[in-house]
Formats: structure tokens, C-alpha cells, sequence
């Protein structure tokens, strides 16, 4: 075995290398304070192994972006632990960039001549940003989707270059497909080559100038990276991906909302990490706008960059250098002031919590509905085609104007029966009973057209619920309904009679044959529609698709 | 006299800068490339049916989607809903609002009578005119016209986050 070793030294001289690595002199003695950049660094592996493999089943475009995601996070055996350690990985990232900038500020590692160091961190702590922001959009779920239309806003808001931009960033102006793979290059190609490069001048530059010891830290003791300060970088590691697992199993992947719909109502907010830019937002009205969007942001830059110069105490002692950093510890507190108020401006807006839980229930319904698969049309053509999504809408649309159905519709605007039960047993032996009753058809100009029934009202109720070919209820449809009704097509008054066809009654066929057109026989006589018949519900074949109908039926009889 | 050394080494030197420029020269497509977007025109103002009058109430506000023909990069969507509007019916007109709030582009809700953005708090009155937060203008209205019994909107886009009304 060491021959091979020996073979590989020769050629390559890898020894040195390592040697040169790990017997790095650290003064003043290693510190679990000097953990966060190793960490960072075992993260961003973590995230780029976890990365490629996503990428080899993600599928970035408006009509499959949403649909492979939903695969990698219910179908694909692991698939939701790639993604969970991916997400929150991400979030252990952006915790770990703070910490690591408040321990170089507070050790003064930013000074002479460490300056370059700095910068490449601050720009590392801008790609990261980047990958956030990007990474976000990805899923092209309603949370992505409407957090990355501010923050593209946002850009948008710049003055001379702000129109511009977003148009770049957006790949045209309006959010599209080619949103998506412009989104998808940075953040798979340009950011991480990008993250790469500075990485490695960063690391080259922090061992050209090594640690800076805390200001009281014994200098005389020299400790070298191996073992102790290598032990205490690995086991950080280990316990932030074990926090990292955790939140990855208890979620069991990443929360995957409703796909990205343009039309609808989301009540949008950024990822947790961006909550105190959100609210800053908040305060900066009309012309200011551009304060809290740029210009404050800006500022926090410019001082972070200027940093190195404005501290010029001849000591690293915190204590000497409290002018220059006070900033850093404001922006902090104020980020987290902003974060906080953020949280609790929501938890009280109870439109916002309703709203909330409207897209917590969307998300849900429409996982579930992909379970089963998505039409190549796209994700929006599957929640289109889904009765139980689009049935509301349609009674909403065009039913709620008379009738009522659990809370849609409104009681006192109501002029048609209440749905509620419509096709039960209990709805038919209520109408049986008193049909003109409020909840039936008392409001209608139909009232006192129909006599209330006194015998065998729940024989009939039960036949007419059931449709039981051969009971006894249906031979006292046959012989005491048609004097008015048809049964079969067959009536006393077939041609001219009010009432409608008892046969199929409360199932979807005939209230799909009802909603389309009411006067084809199948449910009312043909002349259900002719002028002297006012009130009379109307057809809707007109602007209501056949597949539309049965949709709405279904939903409507689902609620029975 | 320059040494033979020195003019080699400057000779070869050239020849590497001569074919990094060539090699850089692949960045002038790639640049336009990626700066295509920029020459994307916007939607161009559309008239679209979107509902019948007798849907509407009385001043009541009501958000319908806009269904029309879309080219995205390369796919075309004859149906496809481009964005919601809010329509308030005011006697025999139409008022009609885009849903995009013009702070920073969220989808504006109504509350009762009046309209709230749930991202920043910019409320609008009955009309779309602000009433506070940081909106930097009124809601955006959109053209509406009667034909027959129904209801159609000129569907439009703006640009979010300046005080005037131009379009995106």
C-alpha cells in the first residue's frame, strides 16, 4: 500500500500539499469561534452534490418546472431528501454567513491587510444571495413565483438601469419560460463557477495572511490546524448537517405550494431570511420607494465595503474599535427588529391568515391531485380539468347569482332553491312535504305550482333519491307524479307541463343535462325557456363547456 | 538590437494575446445572446370579453381572469389566463382595475368595497384611488366597454414602482 502512496507522492507531490494544509499555523491556538468558514465551505459541497442530483430531474419550463418537482418530492425514492437537505441547507447557509461576518468583525479580521480577504467574502455572501433568490423561483410554485415577482420589481425600480434589468433578469417583460432557464443558468452554471473562483482566492488569501487572534489571545502559543482545530471544524459540520437532516426528515423534503398561476390571489411573502428587507419596504412610500428598495440596501454595501478603512484603531480589541463596527451591530439589530415585526404584523392580520390558509389548502389539493400524474399541458391545465378545484368556481360564477350551496351564494340575494342536500332523500321528502318552503321553491315565480304530497311521502322520497328500478316508489311516480311530471318521457301534459322529468333525477347525468340547457326533456319540457315562462333557470351551454357542466355537477353532488 | 531571446518571447507572447482575443471573440454573440431579451416587445393592449353584466353587483368588486392568446418564448397559448382584473359595475359602466399592485406587482385583494395589497399594506379606496401605504400611485384602470350583454376589458400591463402610469 505505501507503495502506491509513494508512487502518487512521486508524481504528484501531494504530501506537501497536505502537509501544507493542515499544519497551517493558527496563533493564538484553535477556537470553535474560527469553525464557520470550514463549515460554509462543507455546506456548499453538501449543496452542490445535492444540486447536480436534482438537476438530473428537474425540468425548467412554465409547463414542467412544478410537475418534476412534485415527482422528485412524492415519486422518486429519495427525492424528497435530496430536496429537504438542498432547502434547508440553503437556510444553515445564509445562518452561517452571519455568523461568520459578525466573528470577523468582532476579531477585526477585516483589517490590514486582510482587506481583499473581506471583499471576497462580501461578494460570497452576495452569490449566496443569488443563489437564494434564484433557487426560489425554481419550483415555480405560487410562494416562488410571487416572492421573485417583488424582488424582480424591486430590480425593476432602479433608477436609469432598473427597467433594464428586470427585463434581463426576467428574459423579456413579462415572468415566462424563459424566466425559468435564465433563473436555472445562474443558478446552476454562473453562480457556482462564480462561488468556485472566489472560494478559492478567499481561502488562498486567509492562509497568505492566517488567523487573526482574538485581542487578548496568547500568541506565544502557536497551535497547528491538525488535529484540534481540524477536529473542531469537522464536528461543527457534522452537527449543522445533523440539524440540516432533522429539519429535512421532519418535513420530510420542503414544502412544494400550489403551481405558479398568474391570474390568481397569493398573498406573497420572501423566505424567512428577507423578511426585514420586506418590511422595510413597508415604510417607504410613493417616491421613497426607492429608498428602502435601493437605496438603504446600498448603504449597508458601501459601509460593509469601506469598512477596512474607516477602522483604523491601532488595536484589534473590540473596545478600540466600537465606532466602525457600531454600524454592523445597528444593521443587525435592525434586521432583526424588521424580521420580528414582520412575523408579528402577520400572526395579528387575520385577512392574511385566511388567505394563508386558502394557499395551504390549493397546495394540498393540488399535490394530491398530481399524484396521479400531470397533462404535458402543464400543471394550471391540471387544476382546470379537476371538478373538485374548478366546480366552485363554476357555481361562484354562475350559479351563486340565485341559488345558494353551503357558503356560496348569498341567502338574502337568493332567488332559486338552496342546493344543499339536493338529490338526498331528505331534499326530496322536504319538497314532497311543503315545495313551497323558503329553502325550496317559495322565492321562485314557480310558487304554489305544486301541491304538497300526504301519503307514502318517504316511499317516494326514497325511490326518487335511489333511482330503484321496480320499487314501490317507483310505481307511485308512475301513476300519481305524471299527472304533472314525466317519467320516462311519458306525462299526462307532456308537452306543456311545468314539472320535470322524475327519471334520473338527482343524478349527475340529469343536472348536468339541467345546467346546460333545461329544456331538451331530459329534465324540463322544451319549452322551458319560452318567454312566458319568466324566472325559469336559464341554459348555459352558451358559455359553460359540457365537460364544464359535468364538472360542476360532480362538485355539487360530491357536497350531499 | 533587441536580443534574439527578448524578440521571441515577444513574438510569442502576441501570438497567445491574438488567440485569447479570438477565443474572448465568442463572447460577442454570447453577449447578444443573452441581452435578446431586452428587443421582447410587451403585451400589446387587448380587448377581452371577460363576463356578462348581470354578473356584476352593484358596486361590488369582482376579480375575473383575463383568458387570451399568449407567445412565450416559444410556445403559443391561445387560452391561457394572463392575469386577473377588478371589476365594479357602476349603474350601466364598468370600473375596471388591474389586480397588479403598482408598489411592487403583489395581487391586490378586495376588502368589501375597497382594495388592500397583502404584501406591503398599500390600500386603495372605492375608485382604486390610494389611500395609504407606500403605493406610489392609484390603482391602474383599464379601458371597459359594454357590447351587448357583455363586459370586455382593453387588458393592459404597467410599469410597478414609479408615480406615473406608462406602460411596461
Amino acid at each position: 500500500m505505501k507503495k502506491v502512496f509513494d508512487f502518487l507522492d512521486d508524481r504528484t507531490g501531494y504530501r506537501k500539499l497536505l502537509a501544507h494544509a493542515l499544519d497551517e499555523p493558527i496563533k493564538g491556538g484553535s477556537r470553535w469561534l474560527y469553525v464557520f468558514g470550514s463549515v460554509l465551505l462543507g455546506m456548499f459541497v453538501v449543496q452542490a452534490v445535492t444540486g447536480v442530483a436534482l438537476m438530473t430531474s428537474y425540468a425548467p419550463s412554465e409547463t414542467t418546472a412544478w410537475a418534476s418537482v412534485h415527482y422528485i418530492q412524492f415519486t422518486q425514492s429519495g427525492g424528497w431528501l435530496v430536496r429537504g437537505l438542498h432547502h434547508f441547507g440553503a437556510q444553515a447557509m445564509v445562518i452561517l454567513l452571519a455568523a461568520h461576518m459578525l466573528q470577523v468583525a468582532a476579531f477585526g479580521a477585516y483589517r490590514k491587510p486582510r482587506e481583499v480577504t473581506w471583499w471576497l467574502g462580501l461578494s460570497l455572501l452576495g452569490l449566496v444571495l443569488g443563489f437564494a433568490l434564484t433557487g426560489y423561483l425554481l419550483p415555480w410554485d405560487q410562494k416562488g413565483y410571487w416572492a421573485t415577482r417583488v424582488a424582480t420589481n424591486i430590480a425593476g425600480t432602479v433608477p436609469i438601469v432598473g427597467a433594464a434589468t428586470q427585463k434581463l433578469a426576467q428574459g423579456g417583460p413579462e415572468y415566462g419560460s424563459l424566466t425559468l432557464t435564465r433563473f436555472y443558468a445562474l443558478h446552476v452554471g454562473v453562480l457556482p463557477a462564480l462561488v468556485v473562483f472566489l472560494v478559492t482566492a478567499h481561502v488562498a488569501l486567509f492562509r497568505k495572511h492566517g488567523v487573526t487572534p482574538a485581542a487578548k489571545a496568547d500568541l506565544s502559543k502557536v497551535e497547528s490546524f491538525h488535529p484540534a482545530q481540524l477536529a473542531k471544524d469537522v464536528f461543527a459540520t457534522v452537527f449543522v448537517l445533523g440539524i440540516v437532516l432533522v429539519f429535512a426528515i421532519r418535513e420530510h423534503g420542503a414544502p412544494l405550494d400550489a403551481p405558479a398561476d398568474p391570474s390568481s390571489d397569493y398573498p406573497a411573502r420572501p423566505e424567512w431570511y428577507f423578511l426585514g428587507l420586506f418590511q422595510l419596504l413597508k415604510y417607504f412610500h410613493g417616491p421613497l420607494e426607492v429608498v428602502g428598495t435601493v437605496g438603504l440596501p446600498t448603504v449597508v454595501g458601501l459601509y460593509l465595503f469601506a469598512l477596512p478603512f474607516l477602522d483604523r484603531a491601532p488595536t484589534t480589541a473590540l473596545r478600540g474599535r466600537i465606532k466602525a463596527v457600531a454600524p454592523l451591530g445597528i444593521i443587525a439589530l435592525g434586521v432583526t427588529l424588521l424580521t420580528v415585526q414582520a412575523i408579528r404584523d402577520d400572526a395579528r392580520d387575520e385577512a392574511f391568515k385566511k388567505q394563508r390558509d386558502k394557499a395551504t389548502e390549493l397546495a394540498t389539493t393540488a399535490n394530491r391531485l398530481a399524484m396521479g400524474g400531470v397533462p404535458p399541458a402543464g400543471p394550471l391545465v391540471m387544476m382546470n380539468q379537476s371538478w373538485e378545484l374548478k366546480g366552485p368556481l363554476l357555481f361562484d360564477k354562475h350559479c351563486a347569482g340565485c341559488h345558494t350551496l353551503r357558503d356560496h351564494g348569498v341567502e338574502k340575494d337568493r332567488t332559486a332553491p338552496k342546493l344543499d342536500g339536493w338529490g338526498t332523500e331528505a331534499w326530496a321528502l322536504s319538497m314532497l312535504k311543503d315545495p313551497d318552503a323558503d329553502d325550496r321553491f317559495g322565492r321562485t315565480f314557480y310558487k304554489g305550482e305544486m301541491k304538497p304530497i300526504e301519503k307514502d311521502r318517504e316511499v317516494i322520497a326514497h325511490f326518487l333519491a335511489s333511482q330503484e328500478k321496480g320499487s314501490p316508489g317507483e310505481q307511485m311516480v308512475k301513476t300519481r307524479c305524471t299527472t304533472c311530471h314525466t317519467y320516462g318521457g311519458e306525462g299526462d301534459d307532456s308537452a306543456t307541463g311545468l314539472a320535470p322529468e322524475l327519471d334520473g333525477w338527482g343524478t349527475q347525468e340529469w343536472l348536468k343535462a339541467q345546467i346546460l340547457n333545461p329544456a331538451t326533456k331530459k329534465t324540463y319540457r322544451e319549452n322551458a325557456l319560452d318567454l312566458d315562462r319568466k324566472g325559469h333557470m336559464p341554459r348555459f351551454d352558451d358559455e359553460m363547456s359540457p365537460d364544464d357542466a359535468d364538472r360542476l355537477a360532480r362538485w355539487i353532488l360530491s357536497l350531499r | 538590437m533587441t536580443s534574439p531571446l527578448k524578440s521571441r518571447r515577444t513574438l510569442i507572447m502576441a501570438a497567445a494575446a491574438g488567440t485569447c482575443a479570438i477565443a474572448a471573440a465568442a463572447g460577442g454573440p454570447a453577449a447578444a445572446f443573452v441581452l435578446a431579451p431586452l428587443g421582447i416587445e410587451g403585451l400589446q393592449g387587448r380587448w377581452v370579453m371577460v363576463l356578462r353584466l348581470e354578473q356584476l353587483k352593484e358596486g361590488e368588486p369582482k376579480r375575473v381572469a383575463i383568458v387570451s392568446e399568449r407567445r412565450d418564448a416559444w410556445t403559443l397559448d391561445e387560452n391561457v389566463e394572463l392575469g386577473s382584473v377588478w371589476l365594479v359595475r357602476r349603474g350601466e359602466t364598468v370600473l375596471a382595475f388591474s389586480a397588479v399592485c403598482p408598489h411592487l406587482g403583489c395581487s391586490v385583494n378586495a376588502v368589501g368595497r375597497e382594495f388592500a395589497c397583502p404584501c406591503h399594506t398599500s390600500a386603495f379606496d372605492a375608485d382604486g384611488k390610494k389611500k395609504s401605504g407606500p403605493s406610489p400611485r392609484d390603482m391602474d384602470t383599464l379601458e371597459t366597454k359594454i357590447t351587448g350583454p357583455l363586459v370586455l376589458v382593453n387588458f393592459r400591463r404597467f410599469r410597478i414602482g414609479v408615480p406615473e402610469k406608462v406602460e411596461a
